[in-house]
């Protein structure tokens, strides 16, 4: 019982990531209708950059709050630079750029910080709370998911510009018609998507170790976690990454084994898209013909 | 004196159609203008080349400055709210969040309040479904909804497609009614396109009649409505 309790926590941090990264990704496909594939990657850079400014001797939290500032700039760079000029492309080129967008990051870093496996530190301390059944580094990154979620859902509910990201994702021509610049709240969803990303880099970086394809399987693991919510609501996202990490855990610990736990992820992904595509809490398009 | 609004030998097309031929009228500030005209006329394709909607050539000049080529997100700062064809509602957004949102580009938040109040009050129907999803409303509400957007920004000039469209006669007059009282005590400008000619030219002071991207004919609304070509094609009597 311990041992599955213990599970269960775990799974609840690590749960917590992937609803971030999920976050992200329905952040993104609300306003374009495409999955951002580089997601996972630009998380992972931006970790990166906070392994350096680490390593050069700044202190943890202002490393961590210039990393997200980092990773909104890179976002919204992304999204002038290199996304806007295929906006209006067909969904298979589109795709085609996000992959190349994984590789060129991935392959960025590697060149840049080498392909070796590097410790990244956590801000909590080491020893386990609440009793033995979970690190403080778990619990912690349970609460910065927590306090990111607030933040934006806070954003998105109560302020002015949450409200016109919100518009223009839905109705960019009517967007437009009440004189909300719909490009530049799309650069803004990029940025805000990669900042979360990079938060949940950090928060996965002392479970996995930093190196250049740490990523691949927590994208994994958010993009079934958005499924499963449904791809187009950002609250079925959150419980998805949950349910995801908990599941993972739970199953790789008790049933399968860790060399499956991959498995997981792509189970749910294949079982949700036969079952039910539109996710557990996702709406449900018709298109009349 | 140049006019409010000054339209002259505009084009625009769809790719490769065209649907504007050099079309040129003008209308002074605080009247209320009607574009006239069958399906396929031209007249939806006249006010989105008017808000940077559609690629165009010509010129479109209002209250002294050129509004042609400029992105739709400038021309709503110049005061031009449009109510476009199908009323462009944000559906997935509470009916207070969509007038919230004709109000984006003021920054007297205080006298956005008073304006929200103001609009409740013309559709106090709007103020009792103010939580609803905005998608839920009944056609009739949400061109409501739709005019109230529009009004929420202050605008000078009010480009209004269609606004009978899909409603009870009874809900027509009612709308009508407003768009006139508006007019009058807030002295907004009224460009509308409507199908239904003649609820049009009871509203209108001007009226230009459209015939395949090209204005055949123009006049006061009396003028026109007495013309024995438009009594016979658009009125039908």
């Amino acid at each position: 019982m311990d041992a599955f309790l213990h599970q269960v926590l775990a799974g609840l941090a690590t749960g917590g990531i992937y609803a971030s990264l999920a976050l992200a990704l329905v952040m993104i496909y609300q306003a374009t209708h495409l999955v951002n594939f580089a997601q996972g990657e630009m998380a992972m850079f931006a970790t990166y950059f906070a392994w350096s400014l680490i390593n050069a001797g700044v202190p943890y939290w202002p490393a961590f709050l210039l990393t997200v500032v980092f990773a909104f700039v890179l976002g919204v760079v992304i999204e002038r630079v290199i996304i806007r000029p295929v906006e209006n492309s067909p969904v298979l080129a589109v795709v085609v750029v996000f992959i190349a967008l994984l590789v060129i990051l991935n392959s960025v870093a590697g060149w840049i910080y080498s392909y070796t496996i590097k410790s990244f530190p956590s801000p909590f301390p080491a020893e386990p709370i609440f009793g033995k059944y979970m690190s403080a580094h778990e619990g912690g990154a349970i609460g910065v998911t927590l306090v990111v979620l607030l933040l934006l859902y806070a954003f998105f509910r109560f302020t002015p510009l949450g409200l016109a990201l919100r518009a223009a994702a839905q109705n960019p021509e009517s967007a437009r018609l009440v004189g909300i610049r719909v490009g530049w709240m799309l650069a803004l969803g990029w940025g805000l998507a990669a900042a979360v990303g990079g938060v949940a880099g950090m928060m996965v970086a002392p479970i996995v170790y930093l190196d250049p394809n740490m990523m691949g399987g927590v994208l994994l693991y958010a993009f079934a976690a958005a499924l499963v919510g449904g791809i187009d609501n950002p609250a079925g996202a959150v419980f998805g990454g949950f349910l995801v990490g908990v599941l993972e855990n739970v199953l790789g610990a008790f049933v399968i084994g860790n060399e499956l736990k991959l498995a997981v992820a792509l189970v749910l992904i294949i079982g949700v898209l036969v079952v039910k595509p539109s996710g557990f809490f996702g709406k449900v398009f018709v298109t009349r013909v | 004196m140049a006019a409010f609004l000054e339209v002259s030998n505009l084009h625009a097309a769809y790719g490769p159609t065209r649907v504007l031929h050099g079309i040129g009228f003008a209308m002074e500030e605080g009247t209320i203008t009607a574009l006239l005209g069958a399906n396929g006329a031209g007249k939806t394709t006249t006010l989105r080349a008017l808000c940077g909607m559609v690629k165009t050539q010509g010129q479109v000049s209002f209250a002294g400055e050129r509004l042609d080529g400029k992105a739709t997100e400038d021309v709503v700062r110049k005061g031009i709210a449009h109510v476009p064809d199908g009323r462009g509602t944000f559906v997935n957004l509470s009916t207070e969040e969509n007038l919230r949102l004709g109000a984006y580009t003021r920054k007297d938040s205080d006298a956005v309040e008073v304006d929200l109040e103001r609009v409740y009050g013309y559709f106090p129907r709007l103020k009792e479904r103010r939580e609803q999803q905005a998608g839920t409303l009944s056609g009739g509400e949400q061109q409501m909804l739709a005019v109230s957007r529009a009004l929420m920004l202050r605008p000078r000039l009010m480009l209004l497609d269609e606004p009978s469209f899909g409603l009870a006669p009874l809900i027509v007059w009612e709308l009508f009614e407003i768009l006139r009282a508006v007019n009058e005590k807030e002295k907004v400008s009224m460009l509308v396109v409507e199908q239904n000619a003649a609820m049009a030219l009871e509203l209108a002071d001007h009226a230009y009649v459209i015939e395949t991207g090209r204005v055949v004919l123009s006049g006061t609304a009396d003028e026109i409505r007495k013309n024995d070509a438009v009594r016979r094609s658009y009125l039908g009597y």
